[in-house]
């Protein structure tokens, strides 16, 4: 069978935004079980729009959750934000994004 | 004969000039013992006339001394003998101006470097690395270096005995010339990707696949010969190639880089030559910074 | 773990990522990054494959400065994908040593009489296996290309290995390493050309028993090697202790640097073949029976000794 890569796109807007202070950040190492992350400032209006490059299948759902309430309780807002996966679970894919957020600090 | 598998040196009869190649002897170096690395054959031939070193694998002997040297494998003692052979060769012709230095002759059957714990206790990586870095440093000094795949040219073995050359050749696939890091069948294990999906991928990307036919795409090898009779020829063809590039100090279109280039030409391998290219610009940005 | 260059230096020099040790190895606040994340020069063939990719395809390159000196690093990420080379890895390794070698033609050009301590420098953190599988040729190519350059930069360029992260050293970028200058270990780091699993399956569980922790390390491990005079420097675990012994390597003149080598030259090769006839008339079963011919009396004594005191009592293997 052949097996790809996959990519999932998503776009939020969160309920208290706050810009994205920083213009780009790079954070994490894609290990096995680990994921990295670009995050770019980027007008949009408030929202932010992730891409997730994934070899997993059959949870879209599940990221979609993960990033949806990464946005709110953060409030992060007019950035885009690229995700290399690898098997991470959501609470690593959560952690991984606030530490890269707590990197600008 | 079907193919020249372990035939290593019966290869060498064939390629150079009849009753010309003198076992052990390279300019100043003599090796008598029959036991000192048994796995690698090394000397002195004239080809077409010229006087030049050969280097080549012997599979149907074992090195007594380490069990794991057998059919072709390259353990420390050949890995150091070859160069012996190498660095003698600078030697000899250090005097001769660059159009005549000695060609160095690699005929290609090997299936590995030697696998073992007193190899890696004392470092097998040592000794692969000298035989390397003496085939550069002749390359660089103006020997013309050509590879002749006979046989088998497989991953590390293939670094060592093979890939510093200037140019490479190969027998093409009919001959059962295997060269590459896996074979396909284990690298679907190790992916458990399907072995015919694996085989349709390699089609339009030679990247991973097995076989002469793919390392040519990739430009990792020159030239694919089919007939026996014929490497003879072409390996003085190319050695004069060679010599002629080297004359003119266009180094970088031999060798290692030459084959990047290569790479490019026959579409296999190209984002390296992206990479390079956006490395270079970036550096050229900032150099002022660091280079004072 | 934060990438400040501060915070950076008492960390374990295993535990830090590619990124952190590219940083933390040059002074404080000079890295510069090339092919960085910012590029995202990604594998193009993972994909292909299914495999995950990583934007800088793990290995960060880059330019920084140990004093006046420029210092060309490439540091291996063992996480991604073991720190295995392929395309995009291999031409970043590759390209970042040959610009080092061209800036050092460039500037002896206009100033021959150039300090050493202002020439460039290359400085490469391993933390690989070798080639990448999904990418298997390019990876080969990748390998006889650095071997090439690191024949252009003889004479000029100092090439220094640093060996101390989790996946250690190991296939063809073995032989790499083994062609540099100068090797700095920790005892953490592990360098070798086949690993033990391999060994274990071709050869079987009697050569080599790759579930013998404490065997590994002594066959591959840093104490073994700086006995055996394959690594010129053993350190501490950190950032800093790597950082501190790259400075005092560098502050050496080039010659003292090259005479470091283990291989390079006839007389070298001749040397090491000697070591060849030491292992026959030895046939050691352990690296501890090699330990005990260099003159180590208790070679047991050593393997969990602590380094400060392993550095005063080992005794490093010389034959005339």
């Amino acid at each position: 069978m052949a097996k790809q890569l996959r990519e999932l796109n998503f776009e939020f807007k969160a309920e208290t935004p706050k810009d994205f202070p920083a213009g780009f950040l790079h954070y994490g190492v894609v290990g096995s079980g680990d994921m990295e992350v670009i995050i770019e400032k980027k007008a949009m209006s408030g929202a932010v729009k992730f891409k997730v490059v994934t070899p997993v299948t059959g949870f879209d759902e599940v990221w979609r959750r993960v990033l949806e309430r990464f946005v709110n309780e953060t409030g992060i807002s007019n950035a885009s934000l690229e995700i290399n996966d690898c098997n991470a679970t959501p609470v690593v894919v959560s952690l991984r994004l606030r530490q890269a957020l707590a990197e600008i600090g | 004969m079907d193919n020249l598998i372990g035939q290593g040196r019966a290869a060498i009869g064939m390629i150079v000039d009849p009753d010309s190649f003198k076992e052990g002897v390279v300019g100043d170096l003599n090796i008598t013992d029959p036991e000192f690395g048994p796995g690698a054959v090394i000397g002195t031939a004239m080809l077409k006339g010229e006087t030049c070193t050969v280097i080549a694998n012997d599979a149907m002997t074992v090195n007594p001394k380490f069990p794991v040297v057998y059919a072709g494998i390259i353990g420390m003692e050949e890995g150091y003998k070859m160069a012996l052979a190498v660095y003698n060769s600078i030697k000899a012709d250090k005097d001769r101006p660059l159009g005549k230095k000695r060609p160095i002759l690699l005929i290609v059957d090997t299936p590995g470097n030697g696998p073992g714990k007193q190899e890696e206790i004392f470092g097998m990586n040592k000794a692969t690395g000298a035989y390397q870095l003496a085939l550069a440093e002749a390359r660089k000094e103006g020997h013309p270096i050509v590879a002749m795949v006979v046989g088998r040219a497989i991953s590390g073995a293939f670094l060592c005995h093979g890939l510093q050359a200037d140019h490479i050749l190969s027998l093409s696939a009919e001959f059962s010339t295997q060269i590459h890091v896996m074979p396909i069948t284990s690298i679907s294990r190790i992916t458990k990707l399907d072995i015919e999906w694996l085989q349709e991928l390699a089609k339009s990307n030679p990247v991973f696949a097995a076989g002469p036919n793919f390392f040519f795409k990739l430009g990792g090898v020159e030239e694919i010969i089919d007939s026996i009779e014929a490497m003879r020829d072409r390996i003085v063809a190319h050695v004069a190639q060679v010599r002629v590039l080297k004359l003119a100090g266009k180094n970088d279109e031999l060798g290692p880089w030459g084959r990047g280039t290569l790479g490019v030409e026959r579409g296999g391998r190209k984002t390296r030559a992206k990479v390079i290219e956006v490395m270079n610009e970036e550096f050229a940005a900032v150099a002022d910074r660091y280079l004072k | 773990m934060s990438n400040k260059w501060d915070t950076l230096q008492s960390q374990s020099f295993l535990e830090c990522n590619a990124r952190q040790r590219a940083v933390g190895l040059v002074d404080a606040g000079t890295f510069t990054e090339f092919i960085g994340p910012k590029d995202r020069m990604s594998s193009p063939h993972l994909p292909l494959m299914g495999e995950a990719i990583e934007f800088d395809d793990g290995i960060v390159t880059g330019v920084g400065l140990i004093g006046k000196r420029p210092v060309f690093v490439a540091s291996q990420e063992g996480r991604f994908i073991g720190g295995a080379v392929g395309e995009v890895h291999g031409a970043k390794l590759v390209n970042i040593v040959r610009i080092a070698r061209e800036s050092y033609d460039k500037m002896l050009a206009a100033n021959p009489k150039l300090p050493e301590g202002k020439r460039p420098a290359v400085v490469i953190s391993f933390d690989t296996g070798g080639v990448r599988l999904h990418e298997a040729n390019a990876g080969l190519l990748a390998h006889a290309e650095l071997m090439d350059q690191f024949q252009d930069c003889k004479g000029k360029v100092p090439v220094i290995s640093v060996i101390g992260s989790r996946v250690g050293c190991f296939g063809g970028m073995g032989f790499v390493a083994a062609a540099t200058d100068v090797i700095i270990m920790s005892p953490l780091g592990r360098l070798g050309l086949t690993g033990p699993e391999v060994i274990e399956q071709e050869m079987g569980k009697d050569e080599f028993d790759a579930s013998d922790r404490g065997m590994v390390y002594r066959t591959t491990g840093g104490k073994h090697k700086y006995i055996m005079g394959d690594c010129n420097v053993l350190v501490a675990d950190s950032i800093e202790a790597f950082r501190k012994a790259l400075g005092e390597v560098l502050a050496k003149p080039y010659a003292d640097l090259a005479a470091m080598r283990r291989i390079g030259s006839l007389e070298k090769v001749q040397y090491q073949l000697k070591l060849v006839d030491l292992c026959v008339k030895i046939a050691p079963k352990d690296s501890k029976d090699v330990w005990k011919y260099a003159g180590n009396k208790n070679p047991d004594a050593l393997v969990d000794m602590p380094l400060d005191l392993f550095l005063k009592t080992a005794e490093r293997l010389k034959i005339a």
